[in-house]
């Protein structure tokens, strides 16, 4: 074990305990505190809380509701990693091209992922507004008469997707365009002095070359669009019909609306639980290798 | 070192030596720690601070409150500090100043079951006393074991709007029946306008403004002893007139009313893209700002039944509650002090949303003097023929039952309502089937 010797150290050190202190604070508390709160029963973070032990899962495995909103959070989150990583592949091999204004159409490309969330639904709300929404004109222009965008389950979860889909996907063109920099030019040149087709090299090469960069962003982006709130929260808050509510919704309104704390709680410890396993599952079998150094 | 020296002569012996001595330490200490003392309760009451939680965000209903809030700290030395959040955040900052250890002293609620938790919690002070002083209309005090905890300020009553003038064009009635009203709003869709705006979605802005033909036509949801009766023999087809019903007005509302919030049917009806809307007097306020000639054009109407015998309002209320706090008794006292003086006041931030629960107020000069007021004389008698009629049905979903429970605030926000009108008109469901499906929820958190 090395020694904390110099100045650099000492820094390194200090950041890293802040960093652990900031997540035990923020993250791990409470989080304890929601597996805490899941053995209770409450109506409120104020009334009186009764143990109730394992009760509340019980009750909460055993309600259809909790199914449905898991099915939906795994069509969700599926769907929307897998057109964000094709896309954001193949938006990356585009912009990986020379051609003229490469660097402003790059700058352009990122600029949904800047947004904030809350813009992004506001402007989607607008343009798909029943009355007076830009889509809902053309479409009327085009003889589709006026769509009930969110009032049809299946075109409710489609817009949840496209929208998730147009915010995100620049992050994972960002990292593969970033990942792509790295692969050596002469490993491409020798393939096609060998006579490797564009598809031969991308596939031999490319992909080879990027797959740790492709197990974190999808690693990544799976947790995040597995506990994906905002955007399905203020676009839809989980309608029409529960269509769209999957179980970070239905953790919220257990807790905050529905006056049953402990459920919204165990909601919440679950979706933790199966994100976990998933996880491990992911990584049993997409493994990261390690880089061994050779003293 | 010489100047030194000369400024050392100047200063008296008494005045080097024993300057710092122990004793003239002590005695300074001592003097200076009784001069702070007695200037403490003086310092004391200047820091005394109420801190007010108002969940009406207007700009009027806030510089109301500030204007109360700086005359109160100019005859009484105690500083209010008015917070203010929009009213669907009020319940979840009061319960986070609670479990910070950093309570407001008086609340703002809107939801009675709100008012209940809080209560039964114990972090409620009483003002029966306070409420006592006033006569009040029916449905809108909730007291707890005897003891009232929340001072209303607003009814929160819904009823509808139509064009008068529309009307006149096509020779339409008033309705009194489910069918009159549906045939009215049939006449009055075309051209990309429509006949009504009721919310569809699962949301308290559907619980309050789309709901009120079914108190009309009698429903009721649960009996003395909180037991549902939404789907027995003589509830169950007055649900299912209802759900036809709404399937019937479909047609004649604008697409997206599963998205639409309370501000959807103000924009609406003031664009003049709806004939009739559901809303308590802030449409007309809206009207007055925004669509002056629409006002003059403007009649109202209470939700009808389905047979032209009785006619109903939803109401939801809204009222202040005090915290028990460490400043729970100046927190008594200004609110003695605001509802005497103020309340008017406050009341005049929205002279016609704001109804006033307290009987009192509608023969007060100070309130009757506001000009919008007086010029929508007959809106107001409207308002006030509500609380004095014994023949309007006056419901909400969270104060069903014999007296203010948590039950019903469970239904409330299950929007199994919301939900079995979505399956009757987005999914074409049977109604008696969306009706059971609607009655299972309810029973699974009673």
């Amino acid at each position: 074990m090395k020694r904390i010797r110099t100045f650099s150290d000492r820094a390194l050190l200090l950041a890293f305990v802040a960093g652990v202190s900031t997540t035990l604070l923020l993250i791990l508390v409470p989080v304890l505190d929601a597996v805490r709160l899941s053995l209770y029963q409450a109506e409120s973070f104020i009334s009186a809380q009764t143990w109730v032990g394992l009760a509340n899962y019980t009750r909460i495995l055993s309600d259809p509701t909790f199914w449905h909103a898991f099915g939906i959070g795994l069509l969700f989150a599926i769907t929307t990693i897998a057109a964000q990583v094709v896309l954001g592949v193949l938006f990356a091999l585009l912009l990986d091209q020379p051609f003229p204004g490469r660097p402003v159409v790059r700058g352009i490309t990122v600029l949904p992922y800047l947004l904030p969330t809350v813009v992004v639904t506001v402007i989607f709300q607008w343009l798909l507004d029943g009355g007076l929404g830009l889509f809902t004109v053309w479409a009327e222009h085009i003889g589709l008469g006026r769509p009930a965008w969110f009032e049809n389950p299946t075109s409710a979860m489609l817009i949840l997707i496209v929208v998730s889909v147009w915010t995100w996907t620049p992050f994972v063109t960002v990292c593969f365009l970033a990942a792509m920099q790295t692969v050596p030019k002469s490993l491409y040149e020798a393939a096609r002095v060998d006579g490797a087709s564009a598809w031969m090299r991308f596939w031999h090469i490319t992909i080879p070359m990027l797959a740790p960069m492709l197990t974190v962003t999808v690693l990544l982006r799976s947790i995040w669009m597995f506990n994906k709130f905002d955007v399905v929260w203020l676009l839809t808050k989980g309608g029409p019909l529960s269509a769209t509510e999957h179980l970070p919704v239905l953790a919220y309104r257990r807790a905050f609306s529905q006056f049953d704390v402990g459920g919204g709680a165990t909601v919440a410890t679950l979706s933790f639980l199966v994100l976990t396993v998933l996880i491990a599952v992911y990584f049993h079998y997409f493994p990261l290798e390690e880089k061994e150094e050779k003293s | 070192m010489a100047e030194q020296d000369s400024s050392k002569a100047l200063i008296p012996p008494s005045a080097t030596t024993d300057t710092f001595s122990r004793r003239r330490v002590i005695t300074t200490a001592a003097t200076g720690a009784a001069l702070m003392a007695l200037g403490a309760p003086a310092v004391h009451a200047q820091t005394k601070t109420i801190r007010f939680l108002n969940a009406e965000p207007s700009r009027e209903s806030v510089r109301a409150l500030r204007v109360a809030a700086a005359e109160y700290e100019k005859q009484t030395g105690v500083k209010v500090v008015v917070d203010t959040v929009p009213p669907d955040d009020a319940y979840s900052k009061l319960q986070a100043s609670l479990s910070s250890g950093t309570p407001y002293d008086i609340g703002t609620l809107a939801f009675a079951g709100h008012m209940l938790i809080l209560a039964e919690a114990g972090k409620l002070v009483p003002m029966t006393k306070l409420i006592e002083k006033s006569k009040w209309g029916p449905r809108i005090l909730f007291p707890v074991k005897g003891e009232h905890y929340w001072y209303p300020y607003d009814y929160n009553f819904c009823w509808m709007y139509y064009r008068k003038d529309l009307y006149q064009q096509k020779g339409l009635k008033v309705p009194t029946t489910f069918e009159q009203m549906a045939e009215n709003c049939k006449a009055l869709t075309e051209g990309g306008k429509f006949g009504v705006g009721h919310p569809l979605g699962a949301n308290s802005a559907t619980q309050w403004m789309s709901i009120g033909y079914l108190w009309a036509d009698g429903l009721k949801m649960l009996d003395d002893n909180f037991k549902l009766l939404i789907d027995n023999a003589d509830m169950k087809p007055r649900m299912i007139r209802y759900l036809d019903f709404m399937k019937k007005l479909q047609p004649s509302m604008p697409p997206g009313m599963t998205q639409a919030l309370f501000g959807t049917v103000l924009a609406q009806y003031s664009g003049g893209q709806i004939a009739h809307a559901p809303y308590a007097g802030r449409l007309m306020e809206v009207l007055e700002d925004r669509a002056p000639d629409l006002a003059g054009k403007t009649g109202f109407f209470m939700y009808p039944d389905s047979a032209g015998k009785a006619q109903a309002v939803n109401h939801a209320a809204d009222g202040w509650v005090l915290l028990n706090t460490p400043m729970r008794d100046e927190a008594y006292k200004f609110m003695e002090w605001f509802t005497e003086r103020h309340y008017i006041n406050f009341l005049h931030s929205a002279p016609l949303h704001f109804q006033p629960p307290r009987l009192d107020v509608y023969e007060d000069a100070r309130w009757r003097a506001h000009p919008l007021i007086e010029k929508h004389a007959e809106l107001v008698e409207f308002m006030r023929g509500i609380l004095s009629s014994k023949d309007v049905i006056i419901r909400s979903i969270d104060t069903e039952g014999p007296r203010i429970d948590l039950r019903p605030g469970k239904m409330f926000e299950t929007f199994a309502i919301s939900e079995a009108i979505q399956n009757r008109l987005l999914k074409d469901m049977p109604a008696a089937e969306a009706v059971d499906i609607m009655a299972k929820k309810y029973r699974a958190v009673l």
